[in-house]
C-alpha cells in the first residue's frame, strides 16, 4: 500500500478524520522524542515534552501553511517547547570544566562501565558525549545528523541564519570531539 | 582563514565548490596533518550519522490521541460566509452609488456648457428641518458616558490582546 504524504494526512485531519493524526505521530515520534531527550535528560520529562509538542501541533494544524516541510514546522514547535521546559525547570547547564560536572561525568561513566556489553559500544559513548553537550549544541547535531534537515531548515527550526547554523554546527562537533576524547582518553584513538 | 577542521568538515559535508573541493582533496592526499584530521572527522561523521533515534514508550501515541480527542478538532481556515450574502451587499452598494451619482448629475447645473437640455423626471425631495439644537443632546453628562464607554472598550480590547499574546 502506498504511504500517504504528510500533507495528505494533515488534510484528512482538517477534514475531521482525527485518527489520521495517529499516523503523523507514529511517523515523527522517534525524532521528536530524541530531540526532547537532548533537553530533558530523562525519559519521563522527554515524553512529557514530546507529547506536549504533538498536542500543540494538533491545535495549530490549521495554521500550517505548507510553505515548509511538516517535519521542519514540527521540530520548530519541539525546539521552542523544549526550551520553555528548560526555562521552567531551570535545569542548570555546566561546562566540562565545572567541578560538579566532573562528578556527574564520572558517575555516568561508572554506571556505563557496569555494563560490559555497553562498555564496548561506540554509540553508548557517543550518546553520552552528546548528552554532555549544551542543549543547543546537542539539538544542532541531532537535527543535522538524524532529521534529514538542510542547514536552511535547521535555521528555520532554531530561528537562525543558515550561516550561523553552519558555524554553530562546526563548534558543536569540535566540542563533541573534545568530550569524546575526555570520556575515552586513550580509547578515543581507537574509536575515531 | 579557515582552520584545517573547518575545511575538512566542509569537505565532508559536501559544501565546497569544485575548485575548493579539489584543493582540499589535494591537501588531504599530500599533507599528513590534513590526512590525520580527515580520518578522525570522517569516522566521527559516520558514527554520528549511524546513531539511532530514541524510542518513546509503547503508550506514547495512545496517550497523545487520548489528549487530542479531548481537544476541539482543527479546521481549515476557510471563509464560511455564504457568497449570496456578499453578492447582495455588493448589489445594494452599487445601486446606492449609481443612485447617488445619478441624483448628483441630475441636480447639478452646468450653465457654461451648451449642452442639449435633458428632460429629467422632476423629483421633489422631502423637506427636513435642519435647525437641530445639538446642545439639547450633547450635555456634559452624555459626553462623560460616551468617554467612559470608550475607555471601557479600549481596556477590554487591550486585555484581550494581552491574553492572546500570553497564550
Amino acid at each position: 500500500m502506498q504511504q500517504q504524504t504528510d500533507q495528505a494526512l494533515i488534510t484528512a485531519v482538517l477534514e475531521g478524520n482525527s485518527s489520521a493524526y495517529a499516523e503523523l505521530v507514529n511517523r515523527h515520534k522517534r525524532f521528536v522524542f530524541t530531540m526532547a531527550m537532548k533537553f530533558a535528560k530523562n525519559r519521563e520529562d522527554a515524553e512529557e515534552i514530546a507529547q506536549d509538542c504533538f498536542v500543540k501541533a494538533y491545535r495549530s494544524l490549521a495554521t500550517f501553511k505548507n510553505t515548509s516541510k511538516f517535519s521542519t514546522w514540527l521540530y520548530t514547535i519541539t525546539y521552542t517547547t523544549a526550551m520553555s521546559f528548560l526555562r521552567k525547570k531551570r535545569i542548570a547547564t555546566y561546562s566540562i570544566d565545572d567541578e560538579e560536572n566532573h562528578l556527574q561525568l564520572e558517575n555516568s561513566i561508572s554506571s556505563y562501565q557496569a555494563n560490559d556489553v555497553e562498555k564496548k559500544s561506540k554509540y553508548v559513548y557517543l550518546n553520552l558525549a552528546i548528552s554532555q553537550l549544551l542543549p543547543d549544541d546537542a539539538a544542532i547535531i541531532t537535527l543535522f545528523y538524524q532529521s534529514e534537515q538542510s542547514l536552511d531548515e535547521i535555521g528555520q527550526v532554531l530561528n537562525m541564519e543558515s550561516n550561523t547554523v553552519k558555524v554553530k554546527l562546526h563548534r558543536a562537533r569540535l566540542r563533541l570531539k573534545e568530550k569524546l576524547e575526555y570520556l575515552l582518553k586513550d580509547e578515543v584513538k581507537e574509536l575515531l | 582563514m579557515k582552520s584545517i577542521e573547518e575545511q575538512i568538515w566542509e569537505y565532508i559535508d559536501g559544501e565546497l565548490s569544485g575548485k575548493e573541493r579539489e584543493a582540499v582533496a589535494k591537501k588531504i592526499a599530500d599533507d599528513n596533518a590534513y590526512a590525520t584530521v580527515y580520518v578522525e572527522m570522517l569516522e566521527l561523521h559516520k558514527l554520528m550519522a549511524a546513531v539511532e533515534l530514541d524510542e518513546p514508550s509503547m503508550s506514547f501515541t495512545r496517550n497523545i490521541m487520548d489528549q487530542v480527542n479531548l481537544e476541539m478538532a482543527p479546521m481549515a481556515l476557510k471563509t464560511k460566509v455564504d457568497k449570496r450574502i456578499i453578492y447582495s451587499l455588493t448589489a445594494i452598494f452599487l445601486a446606492a452609488i449609481v443612485g447617488v451619482s445619478w441624483f448628483t448629475i441630475a441636480y447639478t447645473h452646468f450653465p457654461a456648457l451648451p449642452l442639449p437640455s435633458l428632460s429629467l423626471p422632476s423629483l421633489s425631495l422631502p423637506s427636513f428641518d435642519y435647525n437641530i439644537n445639538i446642545e439639547e443632546f450633547v450635555s456634559p453628562l452624555t459626553l462623560q458616558i460616551f468617554f467612559f464607554i470608550d475607555i471601557l472598550l479600549a481596556l477590554l480590547y487591550l486585555d484581550r490582546l494581552y491574553r492572546s499574546k500570553k497564550a
